[in-house]
């Protein structure tokens, strides 16, 4: 089993959600999350900052500055890890920084409260829709 | 790769993100999550509360800089000279793979890559 943790834009959320069902992942958890990335970071900045440059200090703001984005928990059996990391990356791929990251995680054991069926059977069946 | 996640204070997180990226670790996500810890909440008076506010922050670094980031996010997250309960905990967890979206790389761990 393999969790999938994918931050991505806000507004690909939709799409998204129809690439996935359509790939036959149904099954996600989505939440707002507020972060930033690697891009717009200027290193020399940051040195003259730690350095204590006045004006260095003044660009940097008062706080860091962060993106609004969601991030989506997908839960699937080893096999279709690589389908639905595809899947995420082809929708949201604009080419621009900001796109987001996609983690894949390795996942012990999963548990239908419902059943209390263990391992894959407790995920949800995946279906192909044409 | 491994992912560091950092249940903190929420008014530490400015002084917390603002050390990851002086630290060289610009690339976080943090969410607000309820939670309680093993004195099982706080008791005021008569009134337990067991949902206290605090602050998840994830980051995913290469396994070398672990000990940095923990220590990083530990001393800034810390109350007082002696740190005070409900300070936080920090998780490591490991993580497989990593793509960036906007190239569609597969990043490895030689280079500095973290979200």
């Amino acid at each position: 089993m393999k969790e999938i943790l994918a931050v991505i834009r806000m507004n690909k959320m939709n799409e998204t959600k129809r690439a996935l069902a359509d790939a036959g992942i149904a099954s996600i958890t989505a939440r707002k999350v507020m972060g930033r990335g690697v891009g717009k970071v200027d290193y020399l900045l940051l040195q003259g900052a730690q350095a204590g440059f006045e004006e260095a200090i003044n660009q940097l703001g008062p706080g860091p500055k962060l993106i609004p984005k969601r991030m989506l928990t997908i839960v699937v059996p080893d096999e279709f890890a690589a389908s639905a990391v595809e899947t995420i990356i082809k929708v949201n791929q604009t080419g621009s920084p900001g796109d987001g990251k996609v983690f894949v995680m390795p996942v012990k054991d999963s548990i239908r409260v419902r059943t209390g069926e263990t391992g894959d059977t407790a995920l949800d069946e995946i279906e192909m829709v044409a | 790769m491994i992912m560091v996640r950092a249940i903190i204070r929420p008014e530490k997180t400015d002084e917390v993100l603002a050390a990851l990226m002086y630290a060289g670790f610009p690339a976080v996500t943090k969410m607000d999550v309820y939670g309680r810890g093993k004195q099982r909440g706080m008791k005021i008076g008569e009134v337990t509360y067991d949902e206290l506010p605090k602050e998840m922050i994830f980051t995913v670094v290469s396994e070398s800089d672990k000990q940095l980031v923990v220590e990083t996010i530990m001393k800034a997250a810390r109350t007082g000279s002696k740190g005070a309960f409900g300070d936080g905990k920090i998780f490591v967890s490991d993580v497989e793979e990593v793509y960036t979206v906007s190239s569609g790389r597969k990043e490895t761990a030689s280079e500095p890559v973290s979200a």
